[in-house]
């Protein structure tokens, strides 16, 4: 009895699209790493890092990683286009935070925009994944390091991971999709946010 | 430009018919950008049912423009040139503060449009060249483009007097199309 319910679940978890919020200052690799995850994971191929310019608005990703399908919103991390963030959350199930590891003097900004994204109220429940981007440059610190520099607290009632990762070349990437869609699964707040899908009716 | 223009856009579509609508309040500049572009002729046509549509085909792309709000009896008719349209060019007069809240509306309107829904938006916040010209971040504010969450999009500052930002707006938007964005 419990297998059919647990398939049931299954079934209805891989029908729904799950919001990841990918957010960070600018220059961070936020765009890349979508590219990276759309060329990973599906057949389209990504905007090579070189052509990448910097995002004013919103990119979308569509990707399927074991059987559930999510959905990425990339926006833009210059200072002024930051305000926007905060209209994205209520939607979102997950939330990946992208740090541009080898650049040291911005980790404070860095820092700052996080523990704002952190506090909203509308982000509550929602798993967090902070990327060390950049691996690929030789100066890039270790996961280990910048969650040391981060010492970032409120963390504790929220499932969240450090993983190092480089956009560019691909290190780090599968890790960190798989991750998510495994804590994204049991997530109470994915269970909330259907929850409320299911009561207001099947979406636009 | 012209040139550019070839660089970036003769690839993407193939031989597909495609359509890119550059749409707008009246007097937000959209001819002037078309002319900027120098991608070919504009011929200009005014439908029987007295709408003004403009049209610049460049190879299998049609780029079309016309002015959004007034008259409510003609919308029906805009419907004819839905179909195929890839990409939807939002042109916004950033120094008229007193119609931009008219400007957000028409948007937001043409968006609900079954037709348009697969199109990506890119938007020119333009004529900075005037003073007292919003930036890009208070344009998105003012358009409430946050409510778009199923489609690419992507704000520019132009001035299409002065030919700037046109192009990198081009760039963003052929390389979203060549992703197969949207």
């Amino acid at each position: 009895m419990f297998s059919l319910f647990y398939g049931l679940w299954k079934y209805l978890f891989s029908k729904m699209e799950l919001h990841v919020l990918i957010l960070g200052i600018d220059k961070a690799g936020k765009t890349t790493l979508l590219e990276k995850m759309k060329s990973v994971y599906s057949n389209i191929e990504g905007i090579p890092p070189d052509r990448i310019i910097p995002t004013v608005g919103l990119n979308i990703g569509r990707i399927e990683v074991t059987n559930s399908k999510l959905v990425f919103w990339d926006l833009g991390g210059q200072p002024g286009l930051r305000s926007i963030w905060e209209k994205y959350y209520e939607e979102a199930h997950a939330v990946i935070f992208v740090i541009d590891a080898a650049s040291p003097s911005r980790f404070e900004d860095a820092k700052s925009a996080l523990e704002k994204v952190l506090r909203h109220e509308d982000l509550q429940g929602a798993p967090l994944l902070i990327l060390a981007n950049k691996q690929d440059l030789p100066e890039a610190v270790s996961a280990e390091e910048l969650a040391r520099y981060l010492d970032l607290k409120k963390l504790d009632e929220r499932v969240y991971m450090f993983e190092a990762v480089s956009a560019y070349d691909g290190i780090g990437i599968r890790e960190s999709a798989e991750w998510l869609v495994e804590v994204m699964e049991r997530s109470k707040r994915t269970e909330m946010l259907r929850a409320r899908a299911g009561a207001m009716g099947p979406g636009p | 430009m012209g040139l550019v223009f070839t660089k970036l856009f003769s690839s993407i579509f193939g031989n597909k018919e495609a359509r890119i609508l550059v749409l707008g309040l009246d007097n937000a500049g959209k001819t002037t950008i078309l002319y900027r572009l120098q991608m070919g002729e504009v011929v200009s046509t005014i439908p029987t049912i007295g709408f003004n549509v403009e049209t610049v085909q460049y190879n299998n792309i049609k780029f079309q423009v016309w002015d959004l709000g007034g008259q409510t009896s003609i919308r029906p008719y805009w419907r004819c040139y839905f179909p195929n349209t890839q990409a939807i060019i939002y042109v916004v007069d950033s120094s008229d503060v007193d119609r931009l809240v008219i400007a957000k509306e028409e948007f937001h309107a043409i968006l609900e449009e079954e037709e348009l829904k697969g199109a990506v938006v890119l938007l020119f916040a333009n004529k900075q060249d005037l003073p007292g010209a919003l930036d890009d971040a208070a344009v998105t504010e003012a358009l409430e483009l946050h409510k778009i969450k199923n489609r690419q999009w992507a704000i520019f500052k132009t001035s299409a007097i002065k030919g700037e930002g046109l192009f990198e707006g081009l760039d963003w938007l052929s390389n979203t199309l060549k992703s197969g964005g949207g």
